[in-house]
């Protein structure tokens, strides 16, 4: 039994499930990471998320157009994001608070828009929402182990490893990006330096929502078709925990996420040789738990 | 000071009126009878005995979780454990009350202290793994809610789990683990009084004592602690783990008050409702209760709703948001010119 799940850990479809399963956690990963380099981490990202995918089920039901779907998913991360920014820049509520209430609300939110335009309850079986493609790679998905490794992967999965350099260059290679560190550094010291704070933060926080949006876009339309109420299953704590492992980079973070994917992955397929599945599922919340001591202790002491 | 307090006071009580008008009046005017909907929300649960029973019962929890999030706070740390300490300590009550020897006089009271001492720990880990290591104890006690509620599920699961039951439901009961029912016609039991008796101790825990003030003086300023030679990490923690025995011995108190079997497959929620009424009772023990009250006075009005209009009882989380945003929003409760305006009138009042 053990020997067969070594052999599978090292197989093309553990990698293929791991990237799977790491998808989502690492679109939001980078959500929190720009949030949290203008230094207004956001918590809301659980309940961005959730909203993503709401929005992608209902918006591609509506117009029968998976691409749409997408868009409306972005669409209403961006808006909960820019609704963030207003709490804390408009009502100067507490961030972390504000973060909390915005994941509360989407909770309820979803569940009752749900129910409103269609009837169901917490779920969204009667929709006939789309999913978007998976990307078939010739050649390579003919390869044993690499083909079913990544021969056959969802297109966002692929717009997410897309995702790592493309913040990294926008964080650490673009004048914006440079603003959005200063804020995030000493915000005082930045406004005294000519950068708008409460705008670069604004900003951050709607790109920060889109990711959350895409990563609950690719909840409901690639890892399963449908809409059910609190599926990100904090998804977003994770990602969180995965950005603050990962150190403030976008490489540092995409690591954290595949390691915590990882731990789910692991969880998933121990339920599957017969361990009981209650107590696998505490794996993906413990292992995060675990590298946030093992970091903040490595960093205290290197301190 | 009681001035400050009254003014505090006056303006959480229209932001309530504000919020649930903001939530209300769309729901409602979607609905065929709006006005049925509004009076239904608002007057129903005053309306008879059995439903101001509801109220009570379901203050009860609420009380207890909302002290301990309170205490928890005060500490100057975002621990949000409390969620899973409440479904640890009715998981480990049950598992006390199934699988323990216990002679009949003790098993409600030493059922409630198992659940809380084992449920004290998903508020306790993230409080010490923050003192001990400088890991953020928000994002861990977020992990651990969800850990517990999986570990909790594979206790009910794999021991405590009553084969006969068909649904994942726990063996019954035995009347000797049930905690007395105060009032004839509700279910309103003995944890009222003892989330009463919690509330009046935090308060004179915070206000009276040496801890307290300790407590109070790390969370306002944990510099300043230091430089009076306190010990910051270890009083931080062990108010977390105070927190955590509240919340805990509230799920015990909840599940022994209110249900024959252990029957959640889910987080209650009740986490959070304690931190919605921690922020309305501007984490003052004294004021707990009342928040407590008006907060499920809401969501019995959101339950009735639910239940004669086929809407989901989700409206009061909707409304919970929204009290967490306003009421934390510096913006509307420190604006001088709201605060001129309901000083005023509250000096009207008195004249």
């Amino acid at each position: 039994m053990w020997h067969n799940l070594l052999l599978h850990l090292g197989g093309g479809a553990f990698v293929a499930a791991l990237l799977r399963v790491s998808t989502p956690i690492l679109f939001a990963a980078l959500g929190a990471l720009i949030s949290d380099r203008a230094g207004v981490i956001n918590i809301g990202i659980e309940g961005i998320m959730l909203s993503g995918a709401f929005a992608g089920v209902v918006g591609s039901a509506f117009t029968g157009s998976a691409r749409l779907g997408f868009a409306a998913a972005v669409l209403t991360g961006c808006l909960l994001g820019a609704l963030l920014s207003a709490a804390i820049h408009w009502l100067k509520a507490d961030l972390v608070l504000s973060g909390i209430a915005l994941n509360l609300a989407c909770a309820s939110g979803t569940v009752l828009l749900l129910f409103a335009l269609t009837g169901d309850k917490g779920m969204s079986g009667s929709l006939p929402s789309k999913v978007l493609p998976t990307v078939n790679l010739p050649l390579l998905d003919r390869v044993p182990v690499l083909g079913t490794a990544i021969g056959h992967q969802h297109v966002l999965t692929w717009a997410s490893l897309l995702a790592v350099p493309l913040i990294s260059v926008l964080l650490m290679r673009t004048p914006f990006g440079l603003r959005l560190r200063a804020v995030g550094e000493n915000a005082e010291a930045a406004a005294i330096a000519g950068v708008r704070v409460a705008r670069v933060q604004f900003a951050a926080l709607v790109l920060s929502g889109a990711l959350g949006g895409i990563a609950g876009a690719f909840l409901s339309m690639g890892y399963v078709s449908w809409f059910v109420g609190g599926m990100s299953a904090g998804r977003g704590f994770i990602a969180i925990a995965a950005e603050v492992m990962g150190g403030g980079m976008a490489l540092g973070t995409f690591v954290s996420a595949l390691v915590l994917g990882a731990a789910e992955t692991f969880a998933t397929d121990l339920q599957g040789i017969g361990l009981p599945s209650e107590l696998m599922q505490t794996v993906p919340y413990v292992v995060p738990v675990v590298a946030l001591v093992l970091h903040a202790s490595r960093r205290r002491r290197s301190a | 000071m009681i001035r400050n307090a009254l003014l505090a006071t006056g303006l959480t009580l229209v932001l309530l009126l504000v919020v649930l008008g903001l939530v209300l009046v769309p729901i409602a005017l979607a609905l065929p009878e709006p006005g049925d909907a509004i009076r239904t929300f608002l007057l129903a649960p005053l309306a008879d005995r059995r439903h101001l029973g509801n109220i009570v019962e379901t203050a009860t929890p609420l009380m207890f979780t909302g002290l301990a999030v309170s205490l928890m706070f005060r500490t100057g740390m975002f621990n949000l454990g409390a969620e899973g300490s409440f479904f640890l300590g009715a998981v480990f009550s049950a598992f006390a009350i199934l699988e323990l020897p216990l002679p009949d006089w003790a098993m409600a009271p030493a059922a409630i202290v198992i659940g809380a001492a084992v449920g004290s720990l998903a508020c306790l880990i993230p409080g010490v793994l923050r003192a001990r290591f400088g890991a953020s104890e928000l994002v861990s006690s977020l992990m651990l809610n969800y850990a517990a509620l999986f570990f909790g599920l594979y206790v009910v699961n794999y021991v405590l789990r009553d084969p006969n039951a068909g649904a994942m439901l726990s063996y019954k009961f035995p009347p000797a683990a049930q905690l007395p029912r105060l009032i004839p016609g509700t279910r309103v039991h003995l944890g009222l009084l003892l989330a009463l008796a919690a509330c009046a101790l935090g308060a004179v825990y915070l206000f009276a004592t040496r801890a307290g003030y300790e407590a109070r003086v790390v969370g306002a300023n944990p510099g300043f602690a230091r430089h009076l030679g306190l010990r910051v990490t270890v009083i931080a923690a062990s108010v977390q783990a105070l927190g955590g025995l509240i919340a805990a011995a509230g799920g015990a108190i909840e599940l022994q008050g209110m249900y024959l079997r252990f029957a959640w497959q889910s987080l209650p929620g009740q986490g959070w409702n304690g931190l919605v009424v921690a922020i309305l009772g501007g984490n003052n023990p004294l004021l707990i209760p009342p928040a407590a009250l008006a907060l499920s006075y809401l969501q019995v009005g959101g339950d009735l709703l639910s239940r004669n209009f086929n809407v989901p009882a989700e409206v009061v989380g909707l409304i919970q948001a929204l009290v967490i945003l306003f009421a934390t929003a510096t913006a509307i409760t420190r604006n001088p010119l709201l605060r001129r305006l309901l000083t005023r009138r509250e000096a009207a009042d008195v004249a």
